[in-house]
């Protein structure tokens, strides 16, 4: 497999909703971010990857098809992928394998998604509509019909963690202390949705329940409108485009990825409820295939959905034993970005999670909140020269996609 | 959400007058936005699953069996064995008990297609328990004691398949009680229809009154009377009460009140009214004088601490909720 490399990026402003732009600009604008960054034109590009998540929001069947030309990327091969919350990491996955395959040197890799037009006509507001777009995600024979949606069905996977291994996540000051470390990343992110807003770990746990007793109003992830967009090159032109530009290339170490199965049971190939182990999968197989392990990593960038599903995943990763996932904020390994100069790695033995604010925070438009993420973690790497970093996605029922992805920072 | 009770698959009110209205952007300039739709109707096979559904409208609950590992998928979603190379499974009969497999979640924030059903829990159970390996029946979980609550369905505990007196052919048409909540003449009957279990009528939990829950009540009452009082002034808080009209009664540890809503106002009464619309019951009385300090009684319900019969009551909450803040707005402002 020949290497592979990032050497732009781009995004949008993450907003609740934009009513200035829809999903053809928003990506329009990312792409051209991008292209910048990367200082090049949408003539050395040869192939895209589009992830939009869900049809329905978008209000088009092939979304994807709109866009080519006003992306520059008319007579070009484009392919979209959708996995649902991990449709951006799946995406870059598929990003990655095309230039590792030798089919194309220069990939642009988008994502995005329009979230916020949909709208219920009898509570008179947004909400509730968007996420029955997210529930119809779920099967129309079981799940749907039980009024599934994706906060209680993450919840269902964090409850039976809890029951597995009480006092961990279950613990609301460590949950609240993290969203508060989470607050101070988004609040240097220039395009997180949240940037102004300031969150005490006492307000986290004065907030209005969504689920008892593990998610309240401040510790779920938003629904954002906007896109993200990551240029990936073949070794040979990521080193010139990073002459060109300046900037190291950042290379693609290791890729994994798991999906576990729709239903959970007991034994068998069945989903087993209290743990992610599609998360614990994709991370082993990312560091195996990179030959690190968890220790060497300095940044993380995770797909927060929720931050006692932050947790889980950090155990899952394997950057805390399942079961002790609070050592994040008792022991001090999940670093406040707040005491670190922009410039300044993690120390030894911590590590940087979430330094966009996450989807908490920073934002989550599904289709490409895992490309947030890289451009995040690249942003952070080539700042504060960190040589290896980590981003994760994760989607479907029951978390039960999920991927991982190591990075390298390049000479 | 089931059409039982409609004749048609959309509810009525699940429409949108056509609009193309102007919009201002961030930018200060204006944009439009027009009201659509992606409404498909279906005709939708139930195919394979067929079986498993007939089964319901039956009164019955099977799985598939496969006869070399001895896998039960539940529901009976498929046919041959993932596990064994595909080996053709055999339809077997479920029981109607089962154990939940993991503490469930309770929805208060439904999405569109199911509001007006919150709060409710939903959860996997564990039916083939003998089967060395098994898949979990997605499931509705209700309660004969009231406004379902965490505490109720935990991990582990025993689970009665109660069905709808109709049954349609839908996942709807069971769900599951926990078993000790099941008379025990009833425990072994299949099928146990809804009717034959009492809903409706749930006892309130018994209240000690202790010392200390009553210098607690006397606090809330006299946060709650001047709560009383600031609605008197305050048009927004008389708006949130708006159509609204309840006599509550209120079982605590300090004693009982009551709450009427009625006329756009709040009264706090000292004593248990004679004749109320439904009782709540709340172990700590300091829920109220929280709640008048821009707490949440809603919160209080969602945890647990609070007690309520239905869901009606649980509606009225969240108007209740409104009070403090809106008050604080108009006395501020004025």
């Amino acid at each position: 497999m020949r290497k592979v490399g990032i050497v732009g990026a781009g995004i949008t402003d993450c907003r609740g909703r934009w009513v200035e732009a829809t999903f053809w600009d928003l990506f329009q604008q990312a792409t051209r971010r991008a292209c910048q960054d990367a200082k090049i034109t949408t003539d050395e590009i040869d192939s895209v990857i589009y992830g939009i998540y869900n049809d329905i929001f978008e209000h088009q069947a092939i979304p994807e098809s709109s866009l080519t030309g006003i992306i520059g990327m008319a007579n070009k091969p484009g392919t979209r992928v959708t996995t649902g919350g991990a449709t951006g990491f799946y995406a870059m996955r598929m990003a990655v394998m095309e230039i590792a395959s030798g089919m194309s040197d220069v990939v642009l890799c988008i994502g995005g998604e329009k979230a916020t037009d949909c709208y219920d006509p009898r509570s008179k507001t947004a909400t509730p509509m968007v996420v029955d777009t997210i529930a119809k995600s779920w099967d129309p024979f079981y799940e749907y019909p039980l009024g599934a949606t994706a906060s209680d069905s993450y919840m269902q996977i964090c409850l039976a963690y809890n029951d597995e291994y009480p006092n961990d996540i279950g613990v609301p000051e460590v949950r609240a202390k993290i969203i508060e470390m989470l607050c101070h990343a988004g609040n240097r992110n220039p395009h997180a949705q949240r940037r102004l807003e300031t969150v005490t770990a006492e307000q986290v746990m004065a907030s209005r329940w969504i689920i008892a007793p593990l998610l309240r109003l401040l510790e779920a992830c938003m629904y954002t409108e906007g896109a993200g967009a990551l240029i990936f090159a073949c070794e040979e032109k990521a080193k010139e485009i990073s002459k060109r530009t300046g900037v190291r290339p950042i290379w693609i170490k290791g890729v994994g990825a798991a999906n576990e199965s729709y239903q959970p049971g007991r034994g068998g190939n069945y989903k087993r409820l209290p743990r992610i182990d599609s998360d614990r999968i994709a991370a082993e197989r990312a560091y195996a295939a990179a030959g690190v392990k968890p220790a060497d990593i300095g940044i993380v960038e995770l797909h927060d959905a929720f931050v006692a599903q932050l947790m889980v995943t950090m155990a899952e990763m394997g950057f805390v034993p399942a079961g002790q996932s609070r050592r994040l904020v008792d022991d001090g390994i999940m670093v406040d970005v707040k005491s670190l100069r922009d410039d300044q790695r993690p120390p030894k033995g911590q590590v940087l999670v979430n330094p966009s604010g996450g989807l908490i925070f920073g934002g989550h438009f599904v289709g490409g909140s895992n490309m947030f993420s890289t451009w995040s973690c690249r942003r952070e790497m080539l700042a504060r020269q960190i040589p290896l970093g980590l981003i994760h996605g994760t989607g479907a029922i029951n978390a039960c996609y999920g991927g991982a992805i190591v990075l390298e920072l390049g000479e | 959400m089931t059409h039982h009770d409609r004749n048609t698959v959309l509810p009525p009110d699940y429409d949108l007058a056509p609009e193309y209205s102007e919009v201002e952007g961030r930018d200060g300039k204006t944009y439009l936005q027009f009201a659509t739709q992606m409404t498909t109707f279906y005709k939708q096979t139930y195919g394979e699953h067929s079986r498993f559904f007939l089964a319901l409208r039956e009164g019955r609950l099977i799985g598939a069996k496969c006869p070399k590992c001895g896998n039960v998928a539940v529901p009976a979603n498929t046919w041959h064995c993932p596990i064994c190379n595909f080996a053709e499974m055999q339809e077997v009969e479920l029981p109607h008990r089962g154990v939940l497999a993991q503490t469930a979640p309770i929805t208060i924030f439904p999405s569109s297609s199911f509001i007006g059903d919150a709060p409710f829990a939903r959860g996997y159970v564990d039916v083939a328990t003998d089967a060395p390996i098994a898949g979990f029946l997605p499931s509705r979980l209700r309660t004969t004691t009231g406004l379902v609550r965490p505490g109720i369905f935990v991990k582990g505990i025993e689970l009665k398949c109660v069905f709808e007196d109709a049954t349609v052919g839908c996942i709807r048409d069971i769900f599951w009680v926990p078993m000790s909540e099941v008379p025990a003449q009833l425990r072994n009957k299949q099928p146990l229809r809804a009717s034959e279990l009492d809903f409706a009528s749930p006892t309130p939990p018994a209240m000690a009154v202790t010392p200390a829950g009553k210098d607690r009540l006397l606090q809330a009452l006299e946060a709650m009377r001047q709560l009383m009082t600031k609605v008197e002034k305050s048009p927004r808080a008389q708006k949130d009460l708006q159509g609204q009209d309840a006599v509550v009664g209120v079982h605590t540890s300090g004693g009982d009140f009551g709450l009427r809503v009625a006329n756009s106002r709040l009264h706090v009464l000292d004593a248990l009214p004679a004749k109320v619309d439904f009782t709540i019951v709340a172990g700590d009385p300091g829920i109220f004088t929280r709640w008048v300090h821009d707490g949440s009684l809603t919160d209080a319900a969602v945890e647990g601490s609070l007690w309520l019969p239905h869901k009606e009551a649980f509606r009225l909450l969240p108007v209740l909720d409104r009070l403090p803040r809106s008050t604080r707005r108009d006395l501020h402002s004025s």
